[in-house]
């Protein structure tokens, strides 16, 4: 009974892990853990994920289990659905292993903005994960899982994933359904994966892809397989190395990581080439624009009615029940999101803002597509400007946390895929290189990954 | 000082598919509360919306009833506010690139004659729930199972000078949506609803006054009250030098006036923006086309039609072309044989009064065809007809049997006739005499007796000749 | 586009339903102001015509079947709901939205 065992073996690691205070679980037990045991164990064949636990991001639901966002305003919440992603990976074998901490409302690149408290980064408890996907992450570097979901917007799986030092996969959008993951920025949301290595990540993005009905974001596209091509070398590509991406005040141990693979991929046989993507500088800026006003959007739906938290009080009218419960349920940095979020929406600043940024994006997904226009297969770049960061270190300045995304959210502006692969450490922290490929061609990615684990160490030091 | 009232009319529309606009739920009316109701109807975060064919299709065929253009390319925007009974916190509808825009349909105005009314455009949208303030005590009750329902919102160019306008507007807009097949358009199950955009001014003065919305308007009657309550409101108002105030008023019914909403917080800034879940609404212009050739023959064609081509009167062919199975009706029973002014009288007089009650009709085409036949041919009287049509109502028999079972089969067959007129010729010879002296009239006399005669089965109109033959003898 | 005010943030937290204590309102503010400061980079950068939004999404909505099939719940709404009365939804009542 090979799921039992699985089973069993994860409650292990998820009680040591709580006794630790990594905080990384909102929600786990033993209980439902040997019930997905004996689904699959009731299995008639071997499937394609058998027994394979995956730890899931708080916001994505499930019948069985709450799906509060790390926020006070779904405390306790229990969603009457499942998300198709977890419909799939259920059908495929997978065991649901419990539910991770986030930053609320996937806002964020620390998680410490979680509602039940922050996330450890298992490699130094002093440090933050990244974010929002930090728990996530957590689980699958502290080896409780090999694989994990999390959720894009802004860069929230390459980014913990390149703090953690694990592998983080963002597929195209509308590569995997959606249907079932709570909304925060409509046109970003991507549910990505964590994977202790690029294949069982990309096996679990192969189970989930594909046309969903019930998402009309979704592309009809076929969904990828199961496993990368395996690839002995990178004969043959050209790896392009943006130049806006490498700023001369880099952190020396992320550039030491990225100069160790940007000569394992000379090594491999693949040509470099340095290229330019002129608007990157507004990614920021312009993420932060449309991300708060499509979650200012999203956050509507949470007002005491129907579900979630309701806050009340003698002679309170429902307006005054919606501004109490709005103000009491949500923390501070979803508060500011969505009065940004709803301020450049309102009457009078619409084209000045999310008119504009909504064209600076364009500006900026066509510099993506001119490069890869122009012959270029991937691009790869460091994942983070730092390792991670001290937990508090950014915590009064939410300017400087935005730009912890710096490198990763013009990707998520123009719905590319995109991975975080460790290459190394750099004073015992993770360094991530990421890998930037054109809309679909998720399989270059993944297979040019998959030859880099091979010849570069995740964890030897850079310098 | 003359004034001049303009009115504007928003009517939402619900079309009449099987399931909502975004989602699978079925789109029904009468069930118990909270029953129609899946995630994407609850606003449960995780659940997304797709769209509906059919409303998107019966949207098109509305607009092209309308005389709009339908736009290839249309795009749904969410339309922000907060309320209980709209679960999402917006509202997805269509904004600045709406399905179909620059209809107009003509109307007959009491007071200016035939004009234009300008369609500014028609956009899909979703219907918000119920919220009742008389179903738990203190507290207001939200029913979700008419949330998502698909509407058509229909909004007019300010082109009406008169409550009265108004009303031949909404009877022409019904009637057209309910020939298209789009709603069964019924104010009374809440399927059509209207909202009416009051203002004054005076007479030439070019720029519009501050208007009024006007809802819970339940009947077009109430519309038309509202209405003129409103516009004299206004007018009092201004002319005592007071203000008008761009505000929401609410009618009502029982007191015949309007008042303002208790909070004029908010002027509605609805943050419209396109909505990221839903790509472009792009229609085929082939298909655009097809569904405008595949609309049934409209109001104003088919009356036309009526006119020339049966030779109807004006009110005979308005009457029975103003909703769509009675015209048809009226076109089987010609085709079926009967003579198209005589089907015409019969419908009018008979069998619409019955539709206009029950929805159906009481007799079939082919048998009113063949009673209309009877008459015509002269076997029955069409005094008599009528006591068959009766019996038609409550059997199955075809006409002639049931004039032949009441005896009422006319007698023309001069023989016949002839026997009777020897008669009462016979029995009347003063009148015979006076009659052959000059005094004409009298054979409306002798006509009589023959009938009396007969029992009543005297053909009259094929008495006078042979009564005429036996005189002049 | 020249910043944000702290009426502006009162405006808008009107408008977004949200409660915010007095206490932390300064806070606030300052806090936006530098979140507005730095989007308004973008005032840098010249875009022709009319923005058509960018979307990563299918360029055509894909219709759905008009058949009744709702997804199922699988909890009772009365479990979910943190008002609920003899099947509705139960609120305060809306004051300001109804008849003076």
């Amino acid at each position: 009974m090979k799921a039992a065992a699985v089973a069993r073996d994860v409650a292990a690691r998820l009680t040591e892990t709580d006794s630790i205070g990594l905080n990384a679980t909102l929600d786990w037990s033993a209980d439902l853990l040997d019930r997905e045991a004996a689904r699959v164990d009731a299995m008639p064949a071997p499937m394609p994920l058998h027994a394979m636990p995956v730890a899931l991001k708080d916001n994505i639901v499930t019948i069985e289990q709450p799906s509060t966002c790390a926020s006070k305003i779904l405390e306790g919440y229990v969603s009457p659905f499942n998300a198709t992603a977890v419909e799939r990976l259920r059908a495929a074998g997978a065991m649901m292993a419990c539910k991770a901490n986030m930053d609320e409302f996937a806002m964020g690149s620390s998680t410490e903005n979680s509602a039940y408290g922050r996330v450890k980064n298992p490699i130094d408890h002093s440090r933050v994960p990244g974010g929002s996907s930090g728990g996530s992450a957590a689980l699958v570097a502290a080896g409780v899982v090999p694989v994990a979901l999390g959720s894009e917007t802004g860069g929230s799986v390459r980014q913990p994933a390149s703090f953690c030092g694990i592998v983080g996969v963002k597929p195209s959008y509308g590569r995997v359904s959606r249907y079932g993951l709570i909304a925060f920025g409509s046109s970003l949301d991507c549910i990505s994966v964590f994977g202790n290595n690029v294949a069982n990540a990309a096996a679990v993005l192969g189970v989930m892809s594909g046309h969903d009905p019930l998402d009309a974001t979704t592309s009809p596209i076929p969904s990828l397989p199961l496993a990368p091509v395996d690839l002995p070398d990178l004969k043959g590509l050209v790896v392009g190395l943006p130049r806006e991406y490498y700023p001369a005040d880099l952190d020396p141990g992320v550039r030491a990581g990225l100069d160790r693979t940007i000569a394992a991929v000379r090594a491999q046989g693949a040509e470099l080439r340095e290229v330019s993507l002129p608007h990157s500088k507004y990614a920021v800026p312009t993420y932060y624009i449309v991300a708060p006003a499509e979650a200012a959007s999203n956050l509507a739906r949470f007002d005491g009615v129907r579900y979630g938290l309701r806050r009340l009080k003698d002679g309170d009218d429902v307006a005054d029940m919606y501004r109490r419960t709005r103000g009491e349920g949500f923390g501070p940095e979803v508060r500011r999101r969505i009065l940004v979020g709803t301020y450049v929406l309102s009457a009078g600043y619409y084209d000045a803002y999310y008119g504009k940024a909504q064209a600076v994006r364009a500006l900026i997904a066509e510099d993506f597509r001119k490069v890869f226009a122009a012959g270029v297969d991937l691009l790869l770049t460091p994942t983070t400007p730092t390792p991670a960061f001290k937990a508090g270190e950014k915590a009064d300045d939410p300017v400087s946390m935005y730009y912890a995304d710096v490198f990763v959210c013009a990707i998520s502006l123009a719905g590319l895929p995109a991975m975080s692969l460790p290459v190394g450490r750099s004073q015992g922290l993770p360094i991530g290189a990421q890998i930037i490929a054109p809309m679909f061609a998720e399989q270059r990615m993944l297979a040019a990954a998959q030859v880099l684990e091979r010849v570069v160490s995740a964890t030897e030091e850079v310098r | 000082m003359t004034w001049e009232c303009v009115i504007g009319l928003e009517v939402h529309v619900q079309l009449g598919t099987n399931t909502k606009m975004f989602c699978a739920a079925a789109n029904s009316y009468g069930e118990p509360p909270n029953t129609l109701v899946d995630p994407y109807t609850l606003g449960l975060p995780g659940a997304l919306p797709v769209p509906n064919a059919e409303a998107v299709r019966l949207g098109t065929r509305a607009a092209l009833a309308l005389g709009c253009t339908v736009h290839p390319v249309s795009i749904f925007a969410r339309k922000h506010y907060f309320y209980p009974d709209l679960p999402k916190g917006y509202q997805i509808s269509q904004f600045e690139e709406p399905l179909a825009t620059k209809g107009a349909v003509n109307i007959e105005s009491p007071e200016r004659g035939p004009i234009s009314i300008g369609v500014t455009r028609l956009h899909l949208e979703e219907d918000a729930g119920k919220s009742l303030h008389d179903r738990l005590p203190g507290r207001t009750a939200v029913d979700l199972n008419r949330a998502g329902v698909p509407l058509a919102e229909i909004v007019s160019e300010p082109d009406m000078r008169s409550a009265a306008e108004a009303r031949a507007y909404l009877t022409l807009l019904r009637q057209l949506l309910v020939y298209a097949g789009v709603s069964e358009c019924s104010m009374e199950k809440g399927t059509l609803r209207v909202d009416a955009n009051v203002s004054v001014r005076r007479l030439g003065e070019p720029k519009f006054g501050a208007k009024a919305e006007v809802k819970n308007l339940n009947s077009f009657a109430n519309v038309e009250r509202a209405i003129e309550v409103e516009r004299a409101r206004q007018i009092a108002t201004l002319e005592a030098s007071g203000r008008i105030a761009q505000e929401t008023r609410l009618f009502n019914a029982n007191t015949g006036t309007t008042k303002a909403l208790r909070s004029k917080e908010e002027s509605h800034d609805y943050r419209y923006f396109p909505d990221p879940d839903l790509p472009p609404l792009v229609l085929e212009q082939r298909w655009i086309d097809e569904q405008r050739a595949t609309l049934p023959e409209l109001p104003a064609a088919k009356r036309a039609r009526f006119a020339s081509v049966y030779g109807l009167p004006a009110y005979h062919a308005a009457t029975l072309t103003l909703e769509q199975p009675v015209a048809t009706f009226f076109e089987k029973t010609v085709l079926a044989g009967a003579d198209a002014k005589a089907a015409a009288d019969w419908i009018l007089e008979t069998v619409l009064t019955v539709y206009n009650e029950s929805g159906t009709f009481p007799v079939t085409p082919d048998r009113l065809a063949a009673l209309v036949l009877l008459v015509k041919a002269g076997t029955v009287s069409k005094q008599a007809a009528k006591a068959v049509y009766g019996e038609l109502l409550t059997t199955s028999d075809e006409p002639a049997d049931i004039a032949n079972r009441l005896g009422l089969v006319q007698v023309s067959d001069a023989g016949a006739l002839g026997k009777w007129v020897d008669e009462v010729l016979a029995a009347h010879p003063g009148e015979v005499a006076r009659f052959k002296g000059g005094e004409a009239k009298l054979i409306g006399f002798l006509v009589g007796q023959v009938m009396k005669k007969s029992g009543g089965k005297a053909d009259p109109k094929a008495v006078q000749p042979v009564l005429q033959e036996k005189l002049s003898g | 586009m020249s910043g944000i005010s702290r009426d502006d943030v009162l405006h808008v937290a009107r408008l977004s339903a949200l409660e915010v204590p007095e206490a932390e309102l300064d806070h606030l503010v300052a806090q936006m102001k530098s979140i507005v400061a730095m989007v308004e980079q973008l005032n840098e950068v010249s875009v022709e015509g009319k923005a058509t939004p960018f979307n990563a999404g299918p360029t055509q909505a894909e219709l759905r079947p008009d058949v009744v099939a709702p997804q199922p719940l699988a909890h009772p709404l009365a479990a979910m709901a943190p008002g609920f009365a003899g099947d509705f939804f139960a609120v305060p009542r809306h004051t300001a939205m109804e008849e003076a």
